[in-house]
């Protein structure tokens, strides 16, 4: 039996952050709390950015946080942060981080496909955007790890 | 014809961008085989045909002479879908 992907202790909505940094590591620390990745994926995460600039920045809104699998990562996890006001993330305005955690290069895949297939109908776009926790949820339910 | 989608690690966003890619494939009726992969990986893999984003594109330009295309938003179809109809408009020119 497998576990949903997505409950309440890994969907969080905030108002807002400080700053894109600020907001990643609040989007972390489901992962960090569950031991599925340590303090270092987030730096690493950080680091990229900061090297490679904001193209995880994958459509209006939406970026997909992620450093290089295995290094920090325990086992394979995936948290979402909706922000109701935008954050700038190098320039690009987000409200929804959504961190991914893989261990190897594929394991992940399948998982990854799903949300975001989810996340390309604009209706569950909007949903997401709209920031209920229990609708988002939901709307994942079927979405196992 | 084979189409590398690039990003930094290869596992996240250059795996949604191939998402994206093979739609516009499908839907512009091309043979084509989409991949995905990592920068450093890009570097020593031909293809007919590079897309990756603005600030990885002159890193791949650097080690191979095929087009290289930067997307702006991975998962915007429409974007994908100008970047490629540019790359068959102006194939074979050089």
């Amino acid at each position: 039996m497998s576990e949903t992907l997505f409950n309440e202790k890994n969907v969080q909505i905030i108002d807002g952050a400080h700053d894109w940094r600020d907001a990643l590591w609040q989007a972390s620390l489901p992962l960090i709390k569950e031991d599925a990745i340590t303090t270092d994926y987030v730096l690493n995460m950080i680091a990229s950015v900061e090297k490679n600039g904001p193209y995880m920045v994958l459509t209006d809104y939406f970026a997909l946080m992620h450093a290089r699998p295995g290094q920090g990562v325990n086992k394979l996890g995936m948290s979402l942060l909706i922000s109701r006001k935008a954050i700038d993330l190098e320039g690009k305005p987000v409200k929804i981080f959504l961190v991914m955690a893989a261990v190897d290069n594929t394991s992940h895949l399948q998982s990854l496909q799903k949300v975001v297939s989810i996340l390309m109908d604009p209706k569950s776009y909007q949903i997401i955007l709209n920031a209920n926790k229990k609708a988002i949820v939901a709307m994942f339910a079927k979405v196992k790890v | 014809m084979k189409i590398l989608a690039v990003c930094g690690f290869g596992v996240g966003s250059s795996m949604v961008l191939k998402m994206t890619l093979e739609k516009v494939v499908m839907e512009l009726g091309l043979n084509a085989d989409v991949k995905n992969t990592d920068i450093a990986s890009a570097k020593a893999e031909e293809a007919d045909v590079y897309f990756t984003s603005a600030e990885l594109k002159p890193d791949i330009e650097s080690s191979t002479s095929k087009p290289v295309y930067a997307i702006k938003r991975y998962m915007d179809k429409n974007e994908v879908l100008q970047a490629m109809n540019d790359f068959l408009a102006h194939r074979g020119e050089k």
